[in-house]
């Protein structure tokens, strides 16, 4: 049984909460989720590629994608593993723990992924926590920030900030 | 949340457009008046205040009027939004959701 939502305990500076209505049935939104051919198609933004190498949603499974920008290289992007799977309910996984359960420091951000899933009138209640981890991985993780993406137009902006 | 996510939007939307990055860069430095800012970009005094107006409205600046001068400063709260990693994250898995949720919108379709 999924714990009701707004009972879990979130932190507002460590983690991201989304609730969105999706117009699917919950069968639907739980196989683009566990089948690796759906999934691949919606983890990152075209025209990048992902590849699912594992995705046992099970307890204990792993889940191991790669990724790679257009014309490139294949390279590793998630190792985790899954805790909690509720059959087309919930699924909580981390990347604090790798595919072969050795505890990892993952880049950007260590974090825990709890995906729920309910009926709607109009299709699926979809509702993701993502809990980060300390604030030692944000800091790295600012720090890596700077270095792409966003990061880069504050970086050019640095002498606005100071 | 979604206020939220729209707000990031409109950050990043003011932050597109290399003329509105010149503006925050020079009010980095501190206050300055329209004119002043304006005689520093190569266009017209209209064009100009669009841009003023879309770093206004994203709420990173806002003027003040002192007599017929009006001055512009930047909201440095406003600029950390960028650097935020949390922010970052969130539009990592808002667009997972986006794409999620249009990927079974298409499928349902005959």
């Amino acid at each position: 049984m999924t714990e009701p939502w707004g009972t879990v305990m979130t932190d507002p500076e460590l983690d991201l909460t989304l609730d969105r209505v999706i117009r699917a049935p919950r069968a639907a939104v739980w196989r683009a989720w566990t089948d690796p051919a759906r999934f691949e198609r919606w983890w990152v933004p075209a025209p990048a590629v992902c590849r699912v190498d594992r995705l046992e949603v099970r307890p204990g499974g792993g889940f191991v994608t790669r990724f790679s920008e257009p014309g490139g290289v294949l390279a590793p992007h998630m190792d985790a593993t899954f805790l909690v799977v509720d059959d087309q309910e919930r699924i909580v996984f981390t990347n604090a723990v790798d595919s072969a359960w050795r505890p990892a420091a993952p880049e950007p951000v260590a974090m825990t992924a709890e995906i729920t899933l309910a009926d709607h009138p109009d299709g699926t209640d979809y509702r993701v926590v993502v809990r980060h981890g300390d604030p030692a991985a944000r800091a790295r993780h600012e720090k890596l920030g700077f270095a792409d993406g966003w990061g880069t137009v504050t970086a050019q902006l640095a002498g606005v900030v100071e | 949340m979604a206020q939220y996510a729209a707000e990031l939007d409109s950050v990043f939307v003011a932050l597109g457009d290399p003329t509105r990055r010149g503006v925050v860069r020079r009010l980095g430095r501190g206050p300055t008046s329209v004119g002043d800012l304006a005689r520093e970009f190569p266009m017209t005094l209209p064009s100009f205040m669009k841009h003023v107006r879309t770093l206004e409205t994203s709420g990173l600046i806002h003027t003040v009027k002192a007599g017929r001068v009006r001055t512009c400063v930047l909201n440095r709260d406003r600029l950390a939004l960028v650097d935020d990693w949390l922010a970052e994250q969130r539009g990592i898995w808002e667009g997972r959701t986006d794409r999620l949720a249009s990927l079974l919108t298409e499928e349902d379709q005959p």
